[in-house]
């Protein structure tokens, strides 16, 4: 028995997983549903900017190799798995979505990917996303923006807007994004999936092209809690090559039925009231509340009085970390090289001018500026000091309750050039950069659509560093009190064909 | 205003990134909005408050054992370069104009 | 311009030394697993880290925060246990990420120490001892003792390689282009910083050999100036004789051997003076030493490279070590070059210079040290007991062992001599068996063949004649023979002994105990 591509895309990971153990299906067949997938829809969205299908071929022959000789599956057998472009894949472009990178071929693989391969994942490609990682919208990629699958004239968010894209049109069952301010939970937000950025150092970020160094963190996407917590599983832990990893014993797939009987869920007033926050999104928060307290949970009012200094020391010790970090491309060892250079240092500027676009430059200018003798005592230092009170506040807080429940962004996905001014756009992440700059772990959870715009609203739950596994437990809880939820984008319904 | 279009032009040679006269006068702009909407952090009392460089609080003497492992095969290193000879990088005359000193 | 002399009559030159040490003895990298080799074929010891490539992180080597600590240590620094990598961002292109990993404000060794012995003619050209000790003693030296201060030890990465093709003598000005290699890059590399406490180019040049003997002995680096390994820039002021207040100083690099260190630093003292004298000022800025033409030549240096935008490097974790990490690198500490001299004198009676000669490498001491021991254990007559044979082991080692290895381009681990072939040969030349010229017969043998010395002195017959009687013997039968030269001694000519001596050593076909024969001699005419 086959897979059609409408069974395909509507299929959790497990399911996947399980079909192929029973031999519904095999791992092939959903490689081919997938890719078909793909090539009907991607064309309307554009999540992908490279499709890998040998590679999810070759992986789909091995899990159906394993499934012949009864050997057990392992965590991801055969779910189909999309990767953000910036995460080095043996065999593929890295491109971060920049011209810098356009021919990129790198030769090692993420220790993300590698994992997520060695959990038997079929690899379809590599997703769109803002330049190096640098916006909100996934307009700054320099090759063609990707749009929301909910209405094709908005933006998916960003950075990760790839990758939140893929799994909401239901190319991918699961995707891997990087968070540094939000790129994880803003775009899932924007595109109605499940987004999850860890505690820092719980998934190692070895082999992920950098932007903020002490702010960067992968994490997955999927239509559900249970598929995020699957993936998770089989990325985190320590790795031997990224000194910032940790051991991770916790299965997070293992406490999603927990409940949350008795849990502590703080609520930060502040944030019900911020400016800018559209009515929609609070209703929606309001909604989620009201939910988790007729599950059993203690609902407690926490302040974080340092949160709003977050956005100031995000922009600035994020600049300051990329200016250092994106200094290699510098076309010597690989990358674009502008042509006709009379000196090396002709052609260093030439290439990084050519080869970044506009934001990119703008956040090196702004990291090299701040980082200059006598300024760097007035921003960057100052900045890790502020990050010090905001890492407090959640202490503090996380001495109240388990898990903290606040938006994910002010407002629901927006059309495309809608926020142009660079400054505009970055308030859109103010309820999820202090997240980056203490460390935790954050997700953002589908919870139906905003009644003014009727597109997709996230609640965002946040855990103490470590604990991750609260959060699992209060999304998955919160995931059942939603029941009637979509979990594919209508937008692009429809379009599928028949049997793969 | 925080920066001036000859400081622009300061900051852009250290960054190495070549901008047009127009480009340094749209980047000043852009800049100084930025930099007037980082001033909270200038305004924080913050007199004895350690900094957090590590998000990770208590995390140290991570290290590896001395021990070899195989790194990149030299055609690997090779095939992402722009331009090789003689199984080196090459790249054009450091000392020029616009020469890199150290 | 005048000489280096004349000028410190009237100036004091104020020096200091940075001195970046290769930690060649490790197996892999600073931050990654690549091996640390050099001679390879370019690229082909690099991976994604050292290669700065698109989402490569940094892991330290433990064995290098240990060699740091053990050089810290050894140079009685302070070891700081909490320390940070910092990024030092600038843009060359044989730095492979733009920015080299350094330590930042506190380094992992802090204030440590020198003590740095200045013995003989060279002593003389620090004309104001003001601040200095006395040498010992009992090393019967002119000289003095000076404390230079080291102001910190930290650690980092080297940079790669570059050739520069096109232009003349592979200059990087005038090229056509340059070729990277990183092999290098990523070397882990510590740099000590020294106070401004050095007073001649000849201090400088003791220091850097002093510290040099240190890194060899704790066996860190390889310290190749010629290869690069171990190398030295250094920054030089001058002042009026009394004066407190320091002058301008310049930075001199490329001095890439002891001596061009000293004459590096000698030149510039003489340049600056003359400056001085005919009323100009010195200005701050980098020089180039050209050994060629004997000169030092002001670099191009840009005004905006002195900003590094230095910050805490955010990918590795800091340091907190702890007192147990700190004491199991102090129990590898190896007794270090000063104890090792101190010790020869004290306990072998050897001479300063004796000692000096013996304590200058590891392995000649090691060497030593085991002869000695292997005479405690062999079964030999009283006369050949420690005390009595290492004068005579450390003359075989300074003298007929050092011109053997330089001869045949040697290092004693690649010859076939043994210690205990040296403790037989200097208990055979102690107990008066054969005499210090046939020692060096014997001693080319045994180097060449491997064959003991005993056996050698059997082989060709070489036992000395130490009877006593038959010695007289001889001598008496020399008086006979020359009557007249018998008479003149003892009418004084005191002079002629050595005349008798020579001819009772061809008597016996050199095999005579010249001790023993002088003695006979002086008891027959003048007893």
């Amino acid at each position: 028995m086959a897979i059609s591509v409408a069974d395909y895309r509507s299929l959790s990971a497990r399911a996947i997983r399980d079909g192929i153990a029973r031999a519904d299906f095999s791992a092939c067949e959903v490689a081919g549903a997938a890719l078909a997938a793909i090539e009907a829809i991607d064309p309307r969205v554009h999540a992908f900017l490279e499709v890998t299908s040998k590679l999810a071929h070759e992986a789909a022959v091995r899990i159906d190799a394993l499934r012949a000789k009864d050997q057990p599956l392992p965590a991801l057998a055969g779910v189909p798995i999309g990767f953000k472009d910036n995460m080095n894949l043996l065999g593929t472009r890295t491109t971060c979505a920049s011209r810098m990178l356009a021919d990129y071929a790198s030769p090692y693989t993420a220790t993300c990917v590698g994992r997520s391969l060695a959990a038997g994942a079929l690899p379809l490609g590599k997703l769109n996303m803002d330049e190096f990682a640098f916006g909100s919208s996934t307009e700054t990629s320099c090759f063609g923006r990707t749009h929301n699958p909910w209405d094709l004239d908005r933006v998916p968010g960003g950075s990760s807007g790839g990758s939140a894209a893929a799994v909401a049109a239901g190319m991918a069952t699961v995707s891997l994004g990087s968070d540094t301010g939000g790129s994880i939970r803003q775009p899932a937000s924007f595109c109605g999936v499940v987004g999850f950025k860890p505690t820092y150092g719980v998934v190692s970020r070895y082999g992920v092209v950098a932007f903020g160094s002490s702010l960067d963190q992968v994490g997955p996407f999927g239509r559900s809690v249970a598929d995020v917590a699957t993936t998770l599983d089989a990325i985190a832990g320590r790795d031997p090559f990224d000194c910032t990893s940790q051991e991770c014993a916790t299965s997070f797939s293992a406490v999603l039925d927990a409940g949350v009987e008795g849990m502590r869920v703080g609520i930060i007033p502040a944030y019900l009231e911020a400016k800018g926050v559209e009515a929609e999104v609070v209703v929606a928060l309001k909604g989620a509340m009201d939910r988790l307290e007729r599950c059993g949970a203690r609902l407690v009012e926490v302040e974080l009085p340092n949160a709003k200094a977050a956005l100031s020391a995000y922009y600035v010790i994020g600049p300051c970390e990329a200016f250092s970090n994106l200094s290699r491309f510098d076309s010597v060892r690989y990358g674009y090289r502008a042509p006709g250079a009379r000196d090396l240092g002709d052609q260093y500027e030439k290439s990084r001018a050519d080869g970044f676009g506009p934001e990119a430059v703008r956040r090196i200018m702004l990291g090299s500026y701040l980082l200059a003798s006598g300024v760097y005592d007035t921003y960057y230092y100052p900045a890790q000091q502020v990050r010090t009170l905001i890492t407090q506040d959640y202490h503090r807080a996380f001495e109240q309750v388990d898990a903290l429940l606040a938006p994910v962004s002010p407002r629901t996905a927006f059309k495309f050039g809608e926020l142009a001014d660079p400054t505009a756009m970055y308030l859109s992440d103010i309820f999820t950069i202090p997240i980056n700059i203490a460390g935790n772990g954050g997700m953002s959870l589908p919870v139906g659509r905003g009644e003014a715009s009727g597109l997709p609203v996230g609640v965002q739950v946040i855990g103490p560093q470590f604990r991750d596994e609260n959060i699992f437990r209060v999304a998955a809880a919160l995931e059942r009190c939603y029941p009637e939820i979509e979990r594919l984008a209508p937008a692009v319904e429809g379009v599928e064909g028949g049997e793969a | 205003m925080y920066l001036t279009e000859n400081d622009v032009r300061g900051i852009a040679t250290y960054a190495r990134i070549g901008l047009s006269d127009g480009e340094v006068a749209a980047m000043t702009v852009d800049l100084n909005n930025i930099i007037e909407s980082l001033r909270p952090i200038t305004e924080y009392d913050l007199e004895g408050v350690e900094p957090t460089f590590h998000p990770i609080a208590g995390l140290a003497n991570v290290m590896r054992e001395d021990a070899v492992r195989p790194g990149l095969a030299h055609q690997d290193a090779m095939a992402i370069a722009p331009h090789v000879e003689s199984g080196a990088y090459r790249i054009p005359p450091i000392l020029g104009d616009n020469g890199g000193d150290r | 311009m005048r000489g280096l002399a004349a000028v410190l009559q009237e100036w004091e030159a104020v020096i200091g030394l940075e001195v970046h040490a290769e930690l060649t003895t490790l197996n892999t990298k600073m931050f990654c697993s690549c091996p640390v080799d050099f001679g390879a074929p370019p690229n082909t010891h690099v991976c994604p880290v050292c290669l700065g490539l698109p989402g490569a992180l940094p892991v330290p080597n433990r064995a290098a925060i240990e060699s740091i600590v053990l050089a810290g240590l050894a140079t009685g620094c302070e070891i700081e246990k909490r320390s940070m990598f910092y990024r030092k961002n600038y843009f060359y292109p044989d730095m492979s990420k733009n920015f080299q990993t350094t330590q930042g404000p506190v380094a992992f060794c802090m204030r440590g120490s020198l003590l740095l012995e200045v013995a003989g003619r060279s002593s003389r050209e620090r004309s104001c001892l003001d601040g200095t000790l006395p040498l010992p003693e009992a090393y019967a030296q002119e000289g003095y003792c000076t404390v230079v201060g080291i102001t910190r030890i930290h650690l980092e990465e080297d940079a790669g390689k570059m050739v520069h093709v096109g232009g003349t003598d592979g200059r990087i000005s005038g090229a056509d282009y340059s070729l990277v290699d990183y092999n290098r890059c990523g070397t882990p590399l510590i740099e000590l910083v020294t106070e401004p406490d050095l007073r001649t180019p000849e201090e400088a040049r003791l220091f850097l050999q002093a510290l040099r003997q240190v890194y060899l002995t704790l066996g860190i680096s390889d310290c190749s100036m010629e290869e690069g390994s171990l190398r030295c820039d250094g920054n030089v002021s001058l002042r009026r004789r009394g004066a407190a207040a320091y002058g301008t100083k310049t930075e001199l690099k490329n001095m890439n051997s002891f001596k061009n260190l000293h004459d590096g630093l000698a030149y510039e003292i003489c340049r600056q003076a003359e400056v001085l004298e005919s009323g100009g000022t010195v200005a701050q800025e980098t020089r180039h030493w050209e050994p060629a033409s004997k000169r030092t030549i002001s670099m191009r240096v840009k005004e905006t490279a002195d900003d590094y935008r230095l910050f805490p490097e955010p990918d590795l974790a800091p340091y907190d070590l702890s007192e147990s990490f700190i004491e199991a690198v102090r129990s590898r500490l190896p007794e270090l070059p000063d104890a090792k001299r101190a010790r020869l004198m004290k306990s072998h009676g050897l001479s300063y210079l004796d000692a000096c000669a013996l304590a200058a490498d590891a392995e000649t001491t090691a060497f030593f040290d085991a002869a000695i021991a292997a005479s405690d254990v062999a079964s030999a007559p009283a006369a050949a007991s420690a005390s009595a044979v290492a004068k005579p082991v450390a003359n075989l080692l300074i003298n007929d062992v050092a011109a053997y290895l330089n001869t045949h381009a040697l290092t004693l681990a690649q010859t076939r001599l043994t210690p205990a072939h040296l403790a037989e040969l200097a208990g055979l030349v102690a107990e008066g068996t054969i005499s210090s010229s046939q020692a060096k017969a014997v001693f080319a043998r045994t180097a060449a063949e491997g064959v003991s010395p005993a056996r050698v002195v059997a082989d060709e017959g070489m036992e000395q004649v130490s009877d006593e009687s038959a010695i007289e013997q001889v001598a008496s039968a020399i008086l006979a023979q020359f009557p007249d030269k018998a008479e003149e001694y003892r009418a004084g000519k005191t002079g002629l002994l050595g005349f008798f001596v020579g001819q009772a050593m061809k008597a016996t076909a050199g095999q005579g105990n010249p001790k023993l024969i002088n003695e006979a001699f002086v008891r027959l005419l003048e007893g």
